[in-house]
Parts: C-alpha cells; sequence; structure tokens
C-alpha cells in the first residue's frame, strides 16, 4: 500500500500548511473538462484515433465541459501562444491596445521580410521565411531556455543551483526576456511593435540579445553544476 | 456497589455532549410511525379526502392551508413527514450486556470504515492471487477494459451514508484511491460485484436538453430563437435560414457595434464552426454587461438557436468546443477589511 500513501502523504502534508496555500479556485466544478475548439480534431474519423484517443472521447462524452474563454476561437487566427504573449504585454487590462501592438508587430515583420524577398537574388529567395507566425514560434523557440537556476539556502550561504525546467516555464520566461528587453532597452521615440519585430527576427536566427542572455544562464548553470545535488525534487 | 462520600462539583457535573446526540429505540420509531399513519388518515378526513390515495404532498398542502405561516425559513414551518425522514438513521448500541462490543475494530472510533478497508484490502489480495494462479498456468489475462467513462465513484456524503459514520476528506480519499487499484488490475472482473456497490451509472447522454424544432415565418424562412447570457448582459438572438451573413445588433451592423475585432471574431465562433458563415442572417437584441460580456451572451444565444438547425452529432462538437455551456463566472465580491476582492490594504508598519 505505499503507492497510493505516498502520493497521499504530498496531499495531506500540503493541505495541512493553510497560511502557505495560496487561495486558488474556480467557479466550475473540478469535474469540468477544458473545451476543444480546432475544427479537424473532430473531423477524424472513428479508426484513426488511438486508444488514448478513444478513452478520452468516451471521458468528454458524459463529462460537462467548461465554456470556450473570449480569447479562443475556432478560427485560423486566433492561436493560443499569441494570445499568451498579448496578455502579457497587457497592461492595466487594457486588450485593444495590447492586441493592436500585437497586430502592428505581425505586420511589421511581414513588411521587412517580404522586402528583404524582393531584393534578394533568386537562389536565397526560397531561404527566407515570410508568415509572421512562424517567425514568432520559432524565435520563441529559440529563446528558451533548457535549464534554470533556483536558490537554495544550506547551512546560511544561498547556492544558485541548475534545475530543470518545465515547457509551461521556459515559455514564459522566454516570453518575459523578449517584454522586458523590448520595454527597457528601447529609445523613448521608438514604438514597440518596431522594437518588437527587430527582436523577433534577430532570435528567429539566433542573433539579439535574448539568445545573448540565455547562453549567459546556460553558461551559469554549467559553472554551477557542482551544486546540482543540492536539489532534492 | 461503592458509593464515592466525597465529591466535587466536577464529578457530580454529568457531561451532557458526551454521550453523542440522543439515541432513538427502536420501539420510539414504531410507535411514532404508527402515529404518523394514523394522522395522516385522520387529515385525509378533515379535508375530505380519500385516506387510502393521500400522498405525501397532499400531506404539505393540507399542513399549509391549515397551519399558515409567515415566516421566511422553510425548515421553521410546521411540517409532517414520515419519521424516517425526521430522526436521521442511527446506529443499534454496538456492545452487548456485559459491556463488550460486538465489533473486533470497535475501538478505533470508525469501525466501519476500517472493516471496509480491510474487506477491500482482501478483495485486492484474492485478486492478486488469482493473477499469479494465471501466470503459473500461462493463461492469459483477461484483458476486458471496464468502461469507466460510464461510472462514478460514490460520493464522500453517499459513502457517510452507507456506512453511518462520519469521514474525513483524507479517508474518503483513501478510499477510493484503493478502490481505483482494484478496478484497474486485470483480473478485477472476479470482484465486479463488490465494486459495483461503490460505482454509480452517471448518464451517458449528458446533454438531454430539447432541441425545439424549427419556426417558420411568413415568407417561409425558416428561423430559431436562442437565449444567451453571460456576467450581466443577457440576449436573445433569431437566426434566419438562406441569408447573407449580415448580423444586426440593437438594429445596429455588427461593425459599427462592436468596434474591437475580438467581439465579432466570438459573434462569428459558432457559425465558423459548423462552417455556416455566409448561410445564416441575425438579428440580435443585448442589454446589460460591457462589451466582451454582450459580446459572450450573443455567442451564446446564436450557438443555442443554432442547434436546430444541426444534425445531433454536430450538437455535440458544439457542446465540447464549449460553444453551449454558460459562463458561471462572475465579478468577486469585496471583503470586508480588504481592498477589493483580493487585493489587502497596503500593510503599515506603525
Amino acid at each position: 500500500m505505499a503507492a497510493p500513501s505516498a502520493a497521499g502523504l504530498c496531499r495531506r502534508l500540503r493541505a495541512w500548511l493553510p497560511r502557505i496555500m495560496p487561495v486558488r479556485w474556480s467557479r466550475y466544478n473540478p469535474s469540468y473538462l477544458e473545451p476543444e475548439v480546432k475544427k479537424e480534431s473532430y473531423q477524424k474519423p472513428l479508426e484513426e484515433l488511438t486508444e488514448e484517443e478513444r478513452e478520452q472521447m468516451d471521458l468528454k462524452a458524459v463529462r460537462p465541459i467548461k465554456a470556450a474563454p473570449p480569447t479562443l476561437s475556432s478560427s485560423v487566427f486566433s492561436d493560443p501562444m499569441i494570445s499568451k504573449f498579448t496578455n502579457m504585454m497587457m497592461k492595466s487590462g487594457n486588450k485593444v491596445l495590447a492586441r493592436s501592438l500585437m497586430s502592428q508587430t505581425l505586420e511589421a515583420i511581414k513588411r521587412k521580410q517580404v522586402e528583404k524577398y524582393h531584393k534578394a537574388p533568386e537562389n536565397e529567395k526560397e531561404t527566407i521565411e515570410c508568415n509572421p507566425y512562424v517567425i514568432f514560434h520559432q524565435a520563441l523557440k529559440n529563446c528558451q531556455p533548457i535549464i534554470g537556476l533556483s536558490n537554495i539556502t544550506r547551512g546560511g550561504k544561498t547556492y544558485q543551483v541548475p534545475v530543470p525546467l518545465t515547457d509551461n516555464r521556459k515559455r514564459f520566461l522566454a516570453m518575459k526576456w523578449l517584454i522586458t528587453e523590448c520595454r527597457e532597452k528601447k529609445h523613448r521615440r521608438t514604438m514597440m511593435p518596431e522594437k518588437l519585430s527587430q527582436e523577433l527576427l534577430l532570435a528567429f536566427n539566433n542573433e539579439g540579445p535574448i539568445i545573448k542572455k540565455k547562453h549567459v544562464l546556460h553558461k551559469m548553470a554549467e559553472a554551477n553544476r557542482a551544486y546540482a545535488h543540492f536539489r532534492w525534487w | 456497589t461503592l458509593r464515592l462520600v466525597c465529591t466535587t462539583t466536577a464529578v457530580q457535573r454529568k457531561n451532557v455532549g458526551a454521550s453523542g446526540p440522543e439515541k432513538y429505540t427502536e420501539a420510539f420509531i414504531k410507535k411514532q410511525i404508527e402515529e404518523f399513519n394514523l394522522g395522516k388518515r385522520h387529515l385525509a378526513n378533515m379535508m375530505g379526502e380519500d385516506p387510502e390515495t393521500f400522498t405525501q404532498e397532499d400531506i404539505d398542502r393540507a399542513i399549509a392551508y391549515l397551519f399558515p405561516s409567515g415566516l421566511f425559513d422553510k425548515q421553521a414551518r410546521p411540517m409532517m413527514k414520515h419519521p424516517t425522514e425526521v430522526f436521521p438513521e442511527q446506529r443499534k448500541i454496538q456492545w452487548g450486556e456485559d459491556g463488550r462490543p460486538f465489533h473486533f475494530l470497535f475501538y478505533t472510533g470508525k469501525q466501519s470504515y476500517y472493516s471496509l478497508m480491510h474487506e477491500t484490502y482482501e478483495k485486492l489480495l484474492n485478486v492478486q492471487k488469482h493473477q499469479d494462479q494465471l501466470i503459473a498456468q500461462d493463461l492469459p489475462l483477461q484483458k476486458e477494459k471496464r468502461n469507466l467513462a460510464g461510472s462514478r465513484w460514490l460520493t464522500k456524503i453517499e459513502l457517510e451514508e452507507m456506512l453511518l459514520e462520519k469521514l474525513s476528506d483524507d479517508e474518503y480519499s483513501r478510499f477510493i484511491q484503493l478502490l481505483q487499484k482494484l478496478a484497474a488490475l486485470p483480473c478485477a472482473d472476479i470482484e465486479e460485484t463488490y465494486i459495483q456497490k461503490f460505482s454509480k451509472e452517471v448518464p451517458v447522454q449528458l446533454q438531454k436538453v430539447v432541441i425545439e424544432p424549427l419556426q417558420y415565418d411568413e415568407r417561409g424562412v425558416a428561423f430559431s430563437t436562442g437565449e444567451g447570457k453571460r456576467k450581466t448582459a443577457s440576449a436573445t438572438a433569431v437566426v434566419y435560414d438562406n441569408g447573407t451573413g449580415k448580423i444586426t445588433v440593437n438594429g445596429i451592423d455588427i461593425l459599427h457595434y462592436f468596434p474591437v475585432l475580438q467581439d465579432r471574431e466570438q459573434l462569428l465562433f459558432p457559425f465558423q464552426f459548423l462552417g455556416r458563415i455566409g448561410k445564416h442572417d441575425m438579428v440580435c437584441t443585448v442589454s446589460g454587461g460591457g462589451r466582451s460580456a454582450q459580446a459572450g451572451a450573443i455567442r451564446l444565444a446564436s450557438a443555442k438557436a443554432l442547434r436546430s438547425f444541426v444534425t445531433e452529432k454536430e450538437v455535440e462538437f458544439m457542446r465540447q468546443a464549449g460553444l453551449l455551456t454558460v459562463d458561471p463566472r462572475v465579478k468577486e465580491r469585496k471583503k470586508p477589511g480588504q481592498e477589493g476582492p483580493r487585493r489587502k490594504f497596503t500593510w503599515k508598519k506603525r
């Protein structure tokens, strides 16, 4: 009976520390599942589904489903990564401004790439990527760190210990670095879309200050390899 | 028998709470049931109705008529119910005349819960032994997947009613984990009857909502209505067939009413999901809420109206895409002693 008791112990410990637990609750019953908006997933015929997908489908047929949030839509233009980035760029709930900045950024990227495309010689024309969504995704992927550092205090001294990062954390760090870089390191007169498109194009080609920051982090982690055993999770 | 000569008031004072809630004897409950049945017949006589076919609803109506009460709380008004509903189900005395308890786990405090855990674990060991026997004989293990989606485990309250004991959340979760472990084993079919005692059928078709048939107006065009709510906004939408894709809100075109792209995207979401963008016309009225809430309300209303135009399978797809659920998120109330729903006042050292 060791397996169920271990998980139960963790939960019990967590429930026992009331002050430290944040009050995070949702208006939905815990049995509600997340909605699936993409049209393609509903058009797959039954035979192509794997075992897990079939189980998921059976579960979805029985359980209630949450309402789709206003940022999510089945159109080709709605992208979860772009919405996340827009939300992080938003200040004081001004979603209209954040969204317009994002669309201006994507437009600026497209313009720059199309200009480059028209100026390039014939043999290089195929290598130039014009789709701003592809550029955005690739740039974010290039900015994501593989390993992170966390502060662990042992015997009075605080050490920087290399620690693996989850996917969500990597994405969040990449987006956060992009936004802070564009907000602080620009001239007062340059507009945000311009600066952002510049940084995204640099990150797409694995150049620029954010990629440098990522490499610095990796080097620090490599230097502190000796303390890796301090991690207990 | 010895009797204490010098006592203190503390010893003499009887601890009223220690014996637990009032215990009702079986004879007492029987007498209550007889009195209830007799009273039911008298009441039926008084009201001039047939005593044989006097149901509980008739009793409630009669009591409300004879003893009108202006009290707010329904539980405080006079009521006449069957004694099994009034007196909670209790355990009989668990020990014999000599004071020795019947059950060997009596002194744990929760004898039925622990005996249940022991029983379930015994079944688990049984199944594992059977599995080992099958492996020893090189026979294939039965791999019929039990349909987990169609059933759910008993809730904590139902389990408490079954065991007649209070449980903590932790104990309940431990029991459920054990049951899941038992059900997940390949040879669990042997103990199927035991597991079924603790599982309940969930209605497979969650969307047992009646889809209204299409209505036809004077020109012969099919249309259907739907209503939707989001935060404080409420909307009604009328979707017409054979249209060009024009959408009108409160008499104004959507391009003028919703200048923000996100809201227009939300309005078109149900149509785009079903692939019917240019085929329907929509006229909606909306009031209350802000711009995003109104857009969400119209989206729900149009999705509900589109159900009548579309096959059942597509309705199920719409439900799984989250188009047909009412969004329950509302503004959280401000609490006293805090500045907002979550934000606390600035902490000042002095």
